[in-house]
């Protein structure tokens, strides 16, 4: 029986009246101390898989030059959870760093997991966009590795069931899940839905009208845009054209590049609020997050590299957290059962958003709430208070365990 | 709210007064509660009636009396140091500058110097209180927040919340001697009277661990599920122990609850409905009631210790974070 389900036990017990708190087991021994443990540390390395030159990182320049979002690699995120971490480790006799390997491709990408795996390594954080980061997971297959993706939030990525794969980057689902339980509160039933041309903007739209369908919400149109202003297409390059003729509670938009989404504002035909993209924003993090420690994490990470957290930072840094746990807490150097752990419910991570995160058995996919925030508040987070679960209220974001499927 | 209920309530309630008010010749009675948002301390007389607010630096989180009484410290996150309030005339009469973001502090055994966690620089200091001089500093893991020195002011105990850990300092030679290694999140301590075990609340492992003092390990994790809650619904920070070292109270954070436990069992007597979010409780002096600050609903619930019933609660300001009763 997992620990959880042994409390749920334990708490009818108590409702049927024995009334006592439950006293655990015992902890393994796990303290130390530091004038007796003077031996040699064990050395661990954590892998960082990333791609060279990695689009989705750069600076992001509007016309002119206007700086809208300084160069944001995630690895930042990562040195900032072995930090964070060196406590737990010192105290455990691990000194960990991380091994970081770039390649342009996905062959040199393969090859450097190769690397990695040869040295000894076990875990491997991947911060690749989501199309290869799926082509290198299958080369990488029969590699001892678990590979734990930071920044890729495509839904197909779950649904691989590929259980060397393992992601602490919010899925696209839970993402619009959590918009959508926000909107079913708010009575805001009616959407006009705007997608751009990427991929990658299908695959949010598409994910939100899932989640939409989920709690029954209305999505009365689905339209896509262009920035390009040919006159003859102006049903889909003007803003006012392109949000007319119909009646909506609110418009989401999903808009990779961020440009049009930009402009969007103020501009709809109808005076609505904009989700998505733009306006009220999901993400795994927020960096005005005032609660539950995350104001120091934010400053401690705006010290270590200048700008704020971004939502792949943190999965960056909840990750490298979560390897660096199993290793102190497996109470065993085997890799594989520090693998096990890190993957059971024994797992409590502390990602410093008011719960404890573990991964879902079904899909490697990390619990984890959803904050709905502007530019420079987080305005809720989800799962919202309305929305209840019959084993873990995280499990109303994504895809449940019901719903899942390999292919 | 029924008729029924509410006589029941109003019938504890002066009870209640009854019984807090003869007997308790020192102290002025008043009960201070420090309010994270609002910026000050708001103070109820015996009877939970407001009497006054005291404007404070930013952000008030923990408060200690001085040994007579006669001062009140605060720790104020946001400005970076720990007002002092006189309890006569109830103003801020000066302030004892600190590292960045104090959270909690303890006054040492001998009444003169503070052991402050300092939350955004990882470390803890001891200040003499007289001069504000810092005269030890500890790094610590990220986050530090509880500390606790034994009373023969030999040994303070430090956790540090972003690293699952309580650190053990030897305050003579000021370095860390032990690191234990708890549940996820570890807040706050208790220090059992007979100074043997220390309690340490771990907000996300839903767990309070017990440390044995004798040899520094965690011996037990008590776990607090409130009926009709999930585990992890159960977040404790804050706690508070009886004189006689028999009965615990501890808040239970998102679970709205405060559970007592009795500590030589470890088993709950029972446990009582507050407002949102309680962190931070106090006991009166004859420990019949306990005043709980709910975090999350601007307002402080007031416990019957006999009858473990919620006797009333009571606006505060916003974010109201640590309660302590003059009495």
């Amino acid at each position: 029986m997992t620990r959880r389900r042994l409390f749920a036990a334990a708490a009818c017990l108590l409702l049927l009246g024995t009334g006592g708190a439950l006293a655990k087991v015992k902890l393994p021994a796990a303290s130390t101390d530091p004038a007796a443990a003077n031996a040699p540390a064990r050395a661990i390395a954590i892998g960082w898989l990333g791609l060279t030159n990695d689009p989705r990182h750069a600076p992001v320049y509007a016309y002119t030059r206007t700086e809208l979002r300084p160069a944001d690699d995630p690895v930042a995120g990562a040195e900032m959870g072995i930090a964070d971490e060196k406590t737990i480790a010192d105290a455990s006799g691990l000194a960990v760093t991380l091994d970081r390997h770039q390649a342009p491709d996905a062959a040199g990408l393969v090859a450097a997991l190769n690397a990695m795996a040869k040295a000894g390594e076990r875990f491997v954080l991947v911060d690749l966009p989501g199309d290869l980061l799926g082509a290198v997971a299958a080369q990488a297959k029969s590699l001892d590795l678990t590979l734990i993706n930071v920044s890729a939030p495509d839904n197909s990525l779950r649904d691989l069931c590929d259980a060397k794969l393992l992601h602490t980057a919010a899925s696209d689902r839970m993402e619009t899940d959590a918009l959508v339980q926000f909107l079913r509160v708010h009575n805001w039933n009616n959407i006009l839905v705007l997608e751009g041309q990427a991929p990658r903007d299908k695959a949010f739209g598409d994910s939100f009208a899932a989640s939409a369908a989920r709690l029954r919400l209305n999505v009365v149109a689905t339209r896509s845009f262009t920035l390009k202003r040919d006159p003859a297409n102006r049903e889909a390059n003007n803003a006012a054209l392109l949000t007319g003729g119909v009646d909506y509670d609110v418009v989401f938009i999903a808009d990779s590049d961020g440009e049009f989404a930009r402009y969007l504002p103020f501009t709809t035909q109808l005076p609505r609020p904009l989700i998505g993209s733009a306006g009220l924003v999901p993400s795994a993090w927020n960096w005005t997050f005032e609660r539950y420690g995350a104001p120091q994490v934010n400053s401690r990470f705006i010290k270590a590299t200048g700008r704020h957290m971004s939502g792949a930072d943190w999965a960056a840094w909840v990750a490298a957290r979560t390897v660096v746990d199993a290793y102190a807490r497996a109470g065993t150097p085997d890799p594989n059962a520090v693998d096990a752990y890190l993957r059971s419910d024994q797992l409590r991570a502390d990602g410093s958003k008011g719960v404890t995160l573990d991964y879902r058995p079904w899909d490697g996919q990390m619990r984890q709430p959803i904050l709905l925030g502007t530019e420079d508040a987080v305005i809720d987070v989800a799962p919202l208070s309305a929305f209840q679960h019959q084993f873990n209220t995280l499990d109303t974001l994504g895809e449940d365990e019901p719903e899942h499927k390999c292919p | 709210m029924t008729g029924a209920i509410r006589n029941a309530l109003g019938a504890a309630l002066a009870a209640l007064v009854l019984y807090a008010s003869p007997a308790l010749g020192a102290g002025t009675g008043l009960v201070f509660v420090s309010n994270e948002k609002s910026n000050e301390v708001v103070v109820y007389d015996k009877n939970f009636d407001r009497v006054t607010s005291i404007p404070t630096s930013r952000r008030p989180r923990d408060m200690h009396f001085n040994p007579d009484h006669t001062l009140l410290y605060v720790s104020c996150g946001d400005d970076d140091q720990i007002d002092v309030i006189d309890v006569k005339t109830l103003k801020v009469v000066g302030s004892i500058p600190t590292g960045p973001s104090p959270e909690m502090f303890q006054l040492a055994p001998d009444g003169k110097h503070f052991f402050v966690s300092d939350e955004e620089d990882s470390r803890v200091e001891e200040l003499e209180i007289a001069t504000g001089k810092d005269v030890l500093d500890v790094p610590t893991g990220p986050e530090p927040e509880g500390v606790m020195p034994t009373p023969d002011g030999k040994t303070l105990y430090v956790t540090a919340e972003a690293a699952d850990m309580v650190h053990v300092i030897d305050l003579g030679s000021g370095k860390v001697v032990k690191n234990i290694i708890v549940g996820t999140r570890p807040r706050r301590f208790i220090l059992t009277p007979d100074g043997k075990e220390l309690w340490v609340s771990c907000e996300l492992s839903s767990e309070v661990d017990v440390i044995d003092r004798a040899t520094n390990t965690v011996t037990s994790q008590l776990t607090f599920v409130p009926p009709g809650f999930r585990e992890e619904d159960v977040t404790p920070v804050g706690m508070t122990i009886t004189k006689d070292g028999s009965k615990a109270i501890l808040t239970l954070g998102r679970s709205n609850h405060v559970a007592i436990v009795d500590t030589r069992t470890k088993q709950v007597l029972g446990y009582v409905l507050v407002g949102s979010r309680p962190w931070g409780v106090d006991l009166t002096k004859d420990e019949k009631t306990a005043v709980v600050t709910n975090g999350l609903s601007d307002d402080i619930t007031i416990v019957d210790m006999q009858s473990m019933k919620p006797v009333k609660s009571v606006p505060a300001g916003r974010t109201p974070h640590s309660v302590i009763i003059d009495d």
